[in-house]
């Protein structure tokens, strides 16, 4: 019988955030998730995913309309399920569309941000999970370790996750292109937002060398420098310290600019002109805009940063395009495999493998014993055909009863130890098209 | 040199400068690879050339405007292989390859016959003038390109509109330190070829000094590059200092033009003697 993928649930592109609570499955209700959701009669294997922007059931079933209903009820039983009309947000995939959708889930094509690599963690996670629990089996273990590696090839075929698109990415990727190394480079954060300990947080995990850190209440300047390894100093007295300087980073609630451009002029003086970045992530703006205007001297508020973000958005949406080709190619190669784990096409080609290794044999034996008789023909056929069955018994009835058991296990096996593989690699590729990029809206 | 093997040279540098330019748009690596090859290979027809053609006069190919400016070409682009290959900076191939495209170009448009060498000229001191001023005249012209790199770079960052050149150019910092060293290397090279010059004139004409047109533009543009790199202490650096180097580097071209052209003393239209 014919094994298939299907996956039900739903994702930020489908639901509201409420309805995405309340079916997601905590950590501690996991195993008796799984134990409810095996129970069911056509679920042969399963993986849940359960994250903030999506609950989706994975599954590979020999009955994919009853195990997508399966899945249904299985969701519509969790205990938080209170919603009325879930179902209306939900999708099933089934068959090479299922699969192509866990290929582009893994490679991040369906995340709210293109390209962000969290969700094949996640996904992994939620592998290692269900295996633990000994909800996979032969397919589900293929399935997630070929999304796996589809996931790997987008990363490093494409550069899709290459360009920042976060804040703080954004400001870090300037400062790279603005100097060389950020080891010998010194960051100032005037004044103390979240936004800001972000920004430096990232500064330093990049490698910047110092930190000094002032704001109107000294205590903060002092705690946040100690957090951060850096050196507090007294607001007032900031722009004495700003020519040690090279990125700065502004978020005071002042309601009037902080640095003016006579203020960077002689800072820069000072500096020998060395280069500076300004970073401004506070609204009302902290520094004046004509900084910007000053050579050496570059100037990036929090629209600016965001602007850059949307470029790389765009740019990612690009490389996806790219992305969508390498998944349809693994989808084929995945497909074509499942396709052939049915156990009586198996055995027809495992007979007819065997069969032609006799043949070959015994023709090669039958040429060089010309004095042979066709008692002795026959009786040599006979023998040969009797040795095939009686190893061949065993194995084929295995196979035979793995489709009732639900377990591919054996025709993998079989396919993989006798090479048969190949010959189903010579049926026409089924035929996956990409799916149209999905723009964020 | 022949002027097939040229135009052969001139297919590569301008196949070159192609795929930089597909890189810097595309972001294709193996764009930015062929580019470099491109160039390699260009280069190494470029040799062969000159060293034909050299055999042929019998002596280095380099007395007729036509043979200069096809060796100072050839110059700037190894000198631009070998510092790509130090400095990680192939991109640069990108501003390196037109100029070498035009460079050679030119030299094909003036292809000419043999000319003979004064014999006075021929002495050691030729090549010790010959050597430094080729060679300084690539390292200039690559600080040159690596110049309109920065300024392309800055423009962007000022403006916040980034392109695909933008992730694909080297930071502000580098190409300001690179500018800085090429600067200098090009400079004393060029300093040294002065004075190997005025020594070369006084055993070839016994005069260190004639009020030759080239001496006079080469020291004019002498000051030029000496006034650039004092004012680097004193805090010239990035934009002004890039935006320097190429009017330093048009200095450097214009007298060379000039020389060949407007005011053609021994060092151009004729050896004189």
């Amino acid at each position: 019988m014919n094994r298939e993928i299907i996956v039900v649930g739903l994702s930020h592109h489908t639901a509201p955030v409420e309805t995405r609570e309340q079916l997601a499955i905590a950590d501690a209700e996991v195993a008796e998730a799984y134990h409810r959701l095996l129970a069911r009669p056509s679920i042969d294997e399963a993986i849940i995913l359960s994250t903030c922007n999506r609950v989706e059931v994975v599954a590979a079933t020999q009955h994919p309309e009853a195990g997508a209903a399966e899945v249904v009820e299985f969701l519509r039983e969790s205990p938080d399920t209170e919603v009325e009309g879930f179902e209306e947000h939900l999708y099933v995939h089934r068959g090479a569309g299922a699969v192509q959708h866990v290929f582009r889930v893994a490679s991040s094509l369906d995340s709210m941000v293109v390209g962000e690599p969290q969700i094949l963690g996640q996904l992994k996670e939620a592998y290692s999970k269900a295996a633990g629990l000994g909800a996979t089996g032969t397919v589900l273990h293929r399935l997630f370790h070929k999304s796996f590696s589809a996931a790997k090839r987008v990363r490093a075929e494409t550069s899709i996750a290459s360009r920042a698109v976060s804040v703080s990415s954004a400001a870090v990727d300037l400062a790279r292109k603005i100097f060389e190394r950020l080891e010998d480079k010194t960051a100032m954060l005037i004044g103390a937002g979240q936004m800001s300990e972000l920004a430096a947080r990232h500064l330093l995990s990049n490698g910047i060398g110092n930190l000094i850190a002032t704001n109107r209440t000294f205590e903060r300047a002092v705690e946040l420098s100690r957090e951060f390894g850096g050196t507090p100093v007294p607001f007032d007295q900031f722009p004495r310290y700003l020519k040690m300087a090279d990125v700065v980073i502004g978020s005071t609630a002042a309601d009037d600019f902080v640095v003016n451009p006579a203020m960077v002029h002689d800072v820069l003086r000072e500096r020998n002109q060395r280069p500076m970045f300004f970073i401004d992530l506070s609204v009302p703006r902290n520094f004046d805009p004509r900084v910007n205007e000053i050579d050496n001297v570059y100037l990036y508020d929090v629209d600016d940063l965001e602007g850059v973000i949307e470029v790389n958005l765009e740019e990612r949406q690009r490389e996806a395009a790219k992305a969508e080709h390498l998944v349809a190619e693994e989808v084929d190669g995945f497909c074509r495999w499942i396709g052939s784990l049915n156990a009586v096409p198996t055995i027809v080609a495992l007979r007819r493998r065997v069969e032609a290794i006799r043949r070959g044999e015994l023709d090669r034996t039958l040429a060089s014993l010309r004095q042979l008789g066709d008692r002795e023909r026959d009786a040599l056929e006979a023998m040969t055909a009797a040795i095939v069955n009686k190893i061949l018994h065993t194995p084929i009835s295995k196979l035979k009863r793995s489709d009732d058991e639900d377990d591919a296990y054996y025709i993998d096996a079989v396919l993989r130890l006798f090479e048969l593989e190949q010959e189903e690699e010579k049926a026409p590729p089924s035929k996956v098209t990409p799916l149209p990029t999905r723009r964020k809206t | 040199m022949d002027l097939p093997e040229l135009v052969l040279t001139m297919i590569c540098y301008l196949a070159a400068t192609a795929s930089f330019v597909g890189y810097l748009v595309t972001s294709r690596e193996s764009l930015h690879r062929a580019g470099v090859v491109l160039l390699a290979v260009g280069f190494g027809i470029h040799v062969v050339a000159i060293v034909v053609r050299s055999v042929e006069v019998g002596n280095l190919a380099i007395k007729s405007l036509h043979e200069t400016l096809s060796v100072l070409s050839c110059v700037i682009v190894g000198a631009y292989l070998v510092l790509q290959a130090r400095f990680k900076l192939a991109v640069i191939g990108a501003f390196v390859a037109p100029l070498a495209f035009i460079v050679t170009l030119s030299a094909s448009l003036f292809y000419g016959g043999v000319r003979e060498l004064p014999g006075t000229l021929n002495t050691l001191w030729l090549p010790a003038h010959l050597a430094p001023a080729l060679l300084g005249y690539a390292i200039l012209a690559v600080a040159f390109c690596v110049s309109i790199a920065y300024l392309v770079q800055e423009r962007q960052l000022k403006a916040k509109r980034r392109s695909g050149f933008f992730l694909r150019l080297p930071p502000l910092e580098t190409l300001d330190h690179l500018n800085y060293r090429f600067m200098v290397w090009g400079f004393s090279l060029f300093t040294l070829a002065i004075i190997t010059g005025s020594l070369l004139a006084k055993t070839a004409w016994g005069e260190f000094w004639s009020w030759e047109p080239v001496q006079v533009w080469s020291v004019i543009t002498w000051f030029l590059y000496a006034l650039l790199l004092h004012s680097r202490t004193a805090g010239w650096r990035g934009r002004r200092a890039a935006r320097l180097t190429i009017v330093g580097f048009a200095a450097l071209v214009l007298s060379f033009f000039s020389v060949n052209f407007v005011f053609p003393g021994k060092h151009g239209g004729h050896f004189g003697g």
